[in-house]
Parts: structure tokens; C-alpha cells; sequence
């Protein structure tokens, strides 16, 4: 199964020393979950819940203390996985004496891709930067930054995108191209872990998301499991000619609509209860906390 | 090797573009201007006192270059995150760890060149015989600022820049001591100080400027092992480096 998981973390922990070294800090506590291949998992938490730990474990950048991670099937940090993955960094910075053009061509150099100067250019179209090829990145906003980190990450078009807030201190125009841009790449097949504090972003993408505090899996599910309250409809009906609205179990549905009807009340509508995902994650991570 | 090629390449470009490379060229064309203008004195005549003068500001330039260049890398890539991005889709910690290495050691070796350029020059304009080891002296020259930028990499992977430079300097005083010097520092422990010298390095091999100045022939074999030597212990100061950057958290 693991081979077939674009990623797969089992029982992930990662502790860091104190300044002096003679305590640990637990940053990840017995981790586990999976992304499944083609699917945009929503990664989400408070500050500090583990999110950029746990990608930094993915890229191999860290080591974890104990649990098991398996990146396209590959021990992180591998070549086999690096081949196939690319990675969109939070506030990302390059070398900013290079152009953007030059970075992609160096970069795609060195990972062995034979991109000519003109699918390079088309790259950098394509996630705003045309007619900015040539320009050093000093000059570079923080959101011009996160387009030209975007374009290096999809470089050779990767099976696996790892992107830890990539839409963050964006425009919402910009957001929206960064969003599209992502269900492209979904579309065309590649895997995409997405750390987002921008929920109706995530909510809008992601099939599934997982939901950390403090280090640990506090709720994990598809998004219309996730959203869902406790199987619940709500009807609304024009009783007398003023509008009732009440809140019932899905068990008793049916006969709550057939009294309504029995007592004169003209049905208006029958929808199921969603909650949204900031009120889900706030109630599963302030549930944590508490 | 392709990832470290383009690295190296990529590290050039960062190096250029930067003031501190340019620093130290206008630097080098005011130490050459000073050399140039030392009055050819009575006692060393024959221009000595220019070759020593020269080979010894170039020994000292080549320090000061390394540290300049190579101390801040790692240090800045880790905090502007520059090497994240790298590490964790192009490159491995070593492909990275070579390619900085070359990049910079192309830049410390194209200055050491352009350095040596300018003492032959002012040698000749001055109308003083050149010394018939000088492309000798200069080599080993070249083989001591390779391995001192590794030791400065291998500093600056688990100390900061700061800190980096005067361990750098320690380093490079206390192996161009002889054994006996280097006991006597401590001569209650002449053993434990005798096995410690052995296994610094012997930067010492490296000078071959006194019998250059003085128009002494110097064996091309001692030259290629002292070269040998410097490029071994070169091998071995990044492999150590390696160790230490393989085995770091990247937080």
C-alpha cells in the first residue's frame, strides 16, 4: 500500500532539543495519515500545530525521531523522491541576484530536465511573471517571491506537490490564480498536500483535510464528512404566514415534515446542516486546547 | 555531478553579484599597487624582498578571501531559507555541499591566479629575474586557499560567521607551526601535544616562498606531493563537513 501512497506517515514524532540541550520538545506526537494519489489534502492547524515540521520531515529536511514516512514510496530526502516532487515553501526566497529565468533554467538543469528557454518562459506566464524573466528577484515583491517559487516547483511537471502556504500575503486575485493553477495541476494528476490558513480556500479545493493541534491529529475526514453536522436537516416552512425554521435529526425527518404539512404549514425547504471548515477547526482545535 | 555543476554555476552567479567579491578585487589591485611600489632595497636585492612580500600578501589575501566568501554561505542559505527549496527537490546535502564548495573554490583560485598574474608582472616591469619555481610556489598557493575554504566550510556548517573566523585563523597559525613550537605550548603534555600536532594539518608544506625568493631550486616531486597532500586533507575536511551537514535538523 505504501508504494501505491503519494505520501504515508505512520506514528510520526519529532522532538526538539532546548538551547541547552538537556530537555526535549515535542513538536509531533505519534502522527498518522495518508494522501491518496490524485487528491488535494487540506493541511491544517494553529501556529505551532506541526504543520511545517511534519513537511519538513516529508522533504527529509528534518529527521524524525520516531514513526515512519514513506514519500512516493520513497525514504524522504531520497533522489526517488525528490525526482518526483516539488515543493512550495512558506515566504520562499531564492537567490535574488538570479532572474527568475535564470533560476528555472538552473534549476531545471540540475535536476536533468531538458526545458528550452521557451517552455521556461511559458512557465512563468503561466503564474504571472511574463515579461519579469529577466529581472533579478531583489526587485521581487513577497508575492512575485511566492510566483516564481510556484513556477520552480512545477518544474518537470511533479507527481507530488507539497505546498506550505503557498496563497498566503497574496491579493485574492492572485489567490485565485494560485487556486486554479492548483486544480490544473490536480487535474492533470499530480497529488497536492496543501497547508493553508486560508480555510474557504481549503474548503473549496481539498477532497480531505486533516486538522492538527499541538502536534497531534485532532480530525481527519473527506470534506463533506468534515462539514457535515451530526446528520441534521434543516426545514424551513411558512406556518401562518410567518417563516418557522428548526434544526432536526435525519431520524425524524419525515414525520417533523408530515405534522408541519398536518398543521396547515407550506414546506419552503428541506436542506442538510454543513457546518463551515473554520467552524470545524475551530471546534477541533480549541476542543485540544481545552 | 549535473546537480553539482549547475549549483556550482548558480553559486557563481550569487558570488559575482555581490559586493563582497568586488570588495576584495579593488583590495587586490591596491595590495598589487603597493607591492609594486616597495623600493628594491640594497640588502635583498634582486627583487626578494618583492617575491617574499608578494607570495606572503597572497597566502594572507587567500585566508582573508576564504572567509570572506565561505563563512556566511551556509549560515545565509539557512536563514533567508534559500537551501530549503533546494534540498528538498533538486539537490541532495552533499550535491549541495559540493557545489557551493566548487562554485566559491573557483572564484578563491580565479582571484588567486588574477593575484599571482599581478606579482609576475610587477616582477617583470621591474626588470627582476624571475624565480624559476614561482608557477610552483604559486600552485601550492592555490592547493592551501582550496583547503582552507574547505575548513571554512566545515566551520560554518555548526558555528556562526562570527565564530567561524577566528577558528579559521587558529587553525591556519597553529599548523604552520613545527612540532617543537607546537609542544611547547603546553609542555607539561609534550605527548598529547605531539599526536594533536600530527593530525592538524601541516600547512607548513605549502611555503615554498623563502627558497623562491632566495633563487633556490625546489623539487617538482615535493611540489606534487605537497599538492597531494593539500588536496587530500582538502577531501577530507569536506567529508567531515558532509558528516556534520548530513547529520543537522534543517529547522
Amino acid at each position: 500500500m505504501a508504494a501505491s501512497l503519494p505520501i504515508l506517515v505512520e506514528e510520526l514524532s519529532k522532538s526538539y532539543p532546548s538551547r541547552m540541550g538537556l530537555r526535549r520538545f515535542p513538536a509531533l506526537k505519534n502522527l498518522s495519515f495518508h494522501l491518496e494519489a490524485g487528491e488535494i489534502l487540506g493541511f491544517l492547524g494553529p501556529n505551532g500545530a506541526g504543520k511545517t515540521t511534519t513537511m519538513k520531515c516529508l522533504l527529509g529536511l528534518l529527521k524524525p525521531t520516531s514513526g515512519g514516512i514513506s514519500v512516493m514510496g520513497h525514504r524522504p530526502g531520497s533522489s526517488g523522491a525528490r525526482a518526483c516532487l516539488g515543493y512550495v515553501p512558506e515566504n520562499p526566497d531564492y537567490d535574488d541576484s538570479l532572474t527568475p529565468l535564470e533560476l528555472l533554467r538552473l534549476l531545471a538543469a540540475m535536476r536533468g530536465f531538458d526545458s528550452g528557454e521557451r517552455v521556461l518562459k511559458a512557465l512563468l506566464a503561466r503564474v504571472g511573471l511574463a515579461g519579469w524573466e529577466q529581472t533579478r528577484m531583489k526587485r521581487f515583491s513577497k508575492g512575485m517571491k511566492q510566483r516564481a517559487a510556484l513556477a520552480a516547483a512545477l518544474l518537470g511537471s511533479p507527481s507530488l506537490l507539497i505546498m506550505d502556504e503557498p496563497t498566503g500575503g497574496l491579493d485574492p486575485a492572485a489567490r485565485k490564480e494560485f487556486r486554479d493553477i492548483m486544480l490544473e495541476e490536480n487535474s492533470r494528476g499530480a497529488s497536492i498536500l496543501l497547508s493553508s490558513h486560508i480555510l474557504s480556500e481549503v474548503e473549496t479545493i481539498c477532497s480531505r483535510a486533516v486538522i492538527l493541534a499541538r502536534g497531534r491529529l485532532v480530525r481527519e475526514g473527506s470534506m463533506s464528512s468534515l462539514l457535515s453536522i451530526e446528520d441534521t436537516y434543516r426545514i424551513r416552512a411558512s406556518c401562518s404566514g410567518s417563516l418557522v425554521e428548526e434544526d432536526i435529526p435525519t431520524g425524524e425527518l419525515q414525520s417533523r415534515i408530515d405534522s408541519l404539512r398536518a398543521s396547515g404549514c407550506e414546506i419552503v425547504e428541506v436542506a442538510r446542516n454543513y457546518a463551515t471548515l473554520e467552524e470545524v477547526f475551530l471546534a477541533a482545535t480549541g476542543s485540544d486546547s481545552g | 555531478m549535473r546537480g553539482i555543476y549547475y549549483f556550482a554555476v548558480m553559486t557563481l552567479y550569487s558570488l559575482f553579484r555581490r559586493r563582497t567579491v568586488w570588495g576584495v578585487a579593488i583590495l587586490t589591485a591596491l595590495a598589487l599597487a603597493g607591492i609594486a611600489s616597495i623600493p628594491a632595497y640594497g640588502l635583498s636585492g634582486g627583487g626578494r624582498f618583492t617575491v617574499d612580500t608578494g607570495l606572503t600578501s597572497i597566502e594572507i589575501g587567500s585566508l582573508v578571501l576564504a572567509i570572506a566568501l565561505a563563512s556566511g554561505i551556509f549560515p545565509r542559505d539557512r536563514e533567508t531559507r534559500i537551501a530549503f527549496p533546494i534540498l528538498a527537490a533538486p539537490l541532495s546535502r552533499t550535491q549541495y555541499l559540493l557545489g557551493r564548495y566548487m562554485g566559491t573554490a573557483l572564484v578563491q583560485t580565479g582571484f588567486i591566479a588574477v593575484w599571482g598574474a599581478g606579482l609576475v608582472a610587477i616582477i617583470a616591469l621591474k626588470g627582476y629575474p624571475m624565480p624559476s619555481d614561482m608557477a610552483g610556489a604559486l600552485l601550492l598557493l592555490g592547493v592551501e586557499g582550496c583547503f582552507l575554504l574547505a575548513v571554512v566550510f566545515f566551520f560554518s556548517f555548526w558555528t556562526s560567521p562570527p565564530l567561524n573566523a577566528p577558528l579559521t585563523i587558529l587553525l591556519f597559525i597553529l599548523s604552520q607551526m613545527s612540532v617543537r613550537d607546537f609542544t611547547g605550548l603546553m609542555p607539561g603534555a609534550e605527548g598529547l601535544m605531539r599526536i594533536l600536532r600530527l593530525l592538524l594539518p601541516h600547512m607548513d608544506s605549502f611555503h615554498i616562498k623563502d627558497p623562491v625568493a632566495h633563487g633556490f631550486d625546489v623539487s617538482p616531486v615535493y611540489i606534487l606531493l605537497a599538492a597531494l597532500y593539500g588536496l587530500a586533507y582538502t577531501a577530507f575536511m569536506l567529508s567531515l563537513a558532509r558528516s556534520v551537514l548530513l547529520s543537522r535538523d534543517l529547522r
